[in-house]
């Protein structure tokens, strides 16, 4: 008797906890001012319909990628529901763990409302994964006080196409009137030189996926970079936290990057009325080359191992991917609280999209001209093995303005070297 | 006779019984990867894919630069850091152990501190402090030791040593405190009848504390061998994923970077290990000979 009733008991201990767990979706992501953020004002539009339904986001900051494999290696044990990538790194995953995640596109999302670019590194054959979030549309962000200390107007450069020579003009004058270097530049990041090779429309691969380095677009990419470093318009730092520890303390008069980097440089009120935002410089004599270009941006995925997955795709799909009044809200606040611009085209017309920003010099209406630029973003093909190609290009191009390799073949042989041995082959 | 056999194998059972979850916990955690090493160690993976290829992880190792660069970096740590630390950590607990009389405690604590405190946390003040414009460069160009910022974490010697100043920052008190056990269980006596004779205190410190030290000495050599060659928490974090540009970059580290950052090789990463381990087994044997010698003496 004793028995019976405790296998009841158990039995519905069980469905509780079961039940219960089907009310709660877990999300992995990283940075809490950006995707952090972004996710919990989704998860707040989607608790205005399904009040029950707890959405915990985990913020996961340097690990999430190993955490994940681990996940994976164990068929899934220990993930979450959700979980972000960068749309550099998913196709390395969609690759190594077929089955993994949840094709999005047979549950009913309609892909032809994202921006294209976006959708490309999730699709694999008929299937799409992913739910696209940002953009990584880049500008040059300028210091106008420190333009102005070196007597330029900064009015002359505002909203002006310029080439890396005019470039090169403006940080001399710059450097010599005020002693700071144009650019802030992460020494062991590819994030720079990726800008500036994908503003040309070169690749790093072919398009059957192997390397390729010789290419004239990043031939002059690393030459513009040596030119760059030689004549000290570089300010180098290491790591992400150095990065914006050098932003914010007035390290450089400017740098090369993303949309992303305005809740960063809003954190700081002192920058207050300082920034502009310009074009992406363009490389002269590469054919192709536009004044636009992209890093990073990220999207949502879930696992085929959540046992909640019809749940996380309805979230998913019903907040992100449909375009509702309220939606519309929840994208044009995102783009206000963090800059974070979604690729979800219906939802690019709420009025934070055109209105200026009184941060910025002379409330430069800064999402709006991202959002122009975005539109000429030449395509850069990833594949499954970027990340080896991304360190070995970045740890090549450190040796080339240290002096261990002396010419720019040199530097591509040696590129070329550390990717085939990090990929034995 | 045949009640006390009972009682025995009830003893027998009951023994059993008590290593039983010791010994389940064995398998599952120990035995079984060590078991399952030897399959993995024969493949290629990707992630949830694999096909066999012999001993093809070893020829790849061998033609591996990046690897045997790292192993390179490893034995480097180990042959400055290893005795320098050890040198500190004998000096510091000998100054403990008789110089200093006062605040004892808090001085303990202070060179003991850093063996406890998360690297993690410590490193995001540490980058700060030698940043190119960091404290650390700008007070030595302010005393005029040095003209020009040195790349404590972006030029590839430099951030050589500063992986070893942070090993030694963070181990010097650890081992200091097995070296004061050691010396607080010399006896005070053989110090006595040594002043009797007329020996120097540094006489007295090379020729009675050092020999007596012996086994403690190489207990921490041993274990901080094993420890520096699996180096992994510093370069991935305070010169950051074995920068600048794989100068610090150490075999733990790429194993970590091939199983779960790169290629999610599974096959490549455990051979790779076997040779660590393999490498760490032949360091703790000699040592063990070279100073297990002298002691016999």
């Amino acid at each position: 008797m004793k028995k019976r009733m405790f296998i009841v008991l158990a039995l519905v201990a069980t469905l509780v906890v079961g039940l219960s767990a089907q009310k709660k979706l877990t999300v992995w992501c990283w940075d809490p001012n950006f995707n952090v953020y972004a996710m919990k004002q989704a998860a707040a539009v989607y608790n205005k319909t399904h009040p029950k339904v707890t959405i915990e986001i985990v913020d996961m900051a340097q690990d999430i990628e190993a955490k994940i494999i681990s996940g994976l290696q164990a068929g899934g044990a220990g993930l979450p529901d959700i979980a972000l990538f960068q749309d550099f790194r998913i196709e390395q995953f969609l690759h190594d763990y077929p089955k993994a995640f949840v094709d999005l596109k047979a549950a009913g999302v309609d892909y032809s409302k994202f921006a294209a670019y976006k959708v490309g590194p999730m699709t694999v054959g008929d299937h799409v994964y992913g739910i696209p979030f940002d953009t990584g549309s880049t500008g040059l962000w300028l210091r106008t006080d420190y333009m102005k200390a070196a007597g330029l107007n900064p009015d002359d450069y505002m909203g002006k196409d310029l080439t890396w020579s005019d470039v090169i003009k403006l940080g001399e004058t710059v450097k010599a009137k005020t002693g700071k270097p144009l650019l802030a530049y992460q020494s062991d990041n590819f994030d720079m030189l990726r800008i500036v090779v994908q503003s040309t429309g070169g690749q790093f691969f072919k398009p059957d996926g192997s390397l390729d380095l010789h290419s004239l677009a990043f031939e002059k990419s690393l030459a513009l970079f040596k030119e760059l470093n030689d004549k000290g318009l570089l300010y180098p730092v290491v790591g992400w936290s150095d990065w914006i520890n050098a932003i914010n303390s007035d390290k450089s008069a400017g740098f090369l990057n993303a949309i992303w980097m305005v809740g960063s440089v809003k954190s700081r009120p002192a920058n207050a009325g300082k920034y502009m935002i310009i074009p992406t410089p363009r490389i002269e004599g590469v054919p192709g080359a536009a004044n636009a270009s992209n890093n990073g941006g990220s999207s949502w995925y879930v696992f085929s191992s959540s046992p909640n997955k019809a749940r996380a795709v309805d979230f998913l799909k019903s907040v992100w991917a449909t375009d509702t009044p309220d939606n519309e809200a929840f994208y044009n606040e995102i783009l206000k609280g963090a800059g974070a611009m979604g690729t979800f085209l219906p939802c690019q017309t709420g009025s934070n999209y055109t209105a200026p920003d009184d941060f910025f010099y002379k409330s430069q209406p800064i999402y709006k001209d991202f959002a122009a630029w975005m539109k000429d973003v030449p395509v850069l093909r990833y594949t499954p093995n970027y990340v080896p190609m991304r360190d070995a290009v970045a740890h090549a191009t450190l040796g080339y303005f240290q002096g261990k390799y002396k010419t720019i073949d040199e530097t591509i042989s040696a590129a070329e070297a550390e990717y085939k041995q990090v990929m034995g082959q | 006779m045949e009640k006390r056999g009972i009682y025995q194998r009830y003893l027998n059972r009951f023994g059993w019984f008590c290593v039983a979850p010791a010994m389940a916990f064995f398998t599952l955690f120990m035995l079984y990867p060590i078991l399952s090493s030897l399959y993995y160690v024969t493949r290629r993976w990707k992630g949830m894919s694999n096909t066999f290829i012999g001993l093809g992880n070893f020829v790849r190792m061998a033609h591996d630069t990046i690897f045997q660069d790292a192993l390179a970096h490893n034995f480097f740590f180990l042959v400055i850091q290893v005795p320098l630390m050890i040198f500190l950590a004998l000096m510091l607990a000998t100054l403990l152990n008789q110089g200093i009389k006062r605040f004892r405690g808090a001085v303990r604590l202070a060179i003991f501190l850093p063996a406890v405190t998360s690297l993690v946390v410590v490193s995001v003040l540490f980058r700060v402090l030698l940043q190119t414009n960091g404290l650390l460069n700008n007070i030595m160009i302010q005393a005029h030791l040095i003209t020009t910022p040195i790349g404590w974490l972006t030029d590839a010697f430099w951030a050589k040593i500063t992986i070893i100043l942070a090993m030694t920052w963070r181990w010097t008190g650890y081992n200091m405190v097995f070296f004061l056990v050691g010396l607080q269980s010399i006896d005070t006596e053989i110090y006595e009848a040594a002043e009797v004779d007329g020996a120097s205190k540094v006489r007295q410190f090379f020729t009675i504390t050092i020999p007596l030290l012996v086994p403690v000495i190489l207990f921490s050599a041993v274990t901080s061998t094993s420890g520096t060659m699996q180096l992994f928490d510093e370069p991935n974090i305070l010169t950051w994923q074995g920068g600048p540009a794989n100068a610090t970059m150490t075999a733990a580290l790429y194993i970590y970077r091939q199983a779960f950052f790169v290629n999610a090789d599974f096959g490549y990463a455990t051979a790779m290990s076997y040779v660590v381990v393999l490498i760490s087994g032949i360091f703790a044997f000699v040592q063990m000979r070279l100073l297990g010698e002298r002691r016999a003496k």
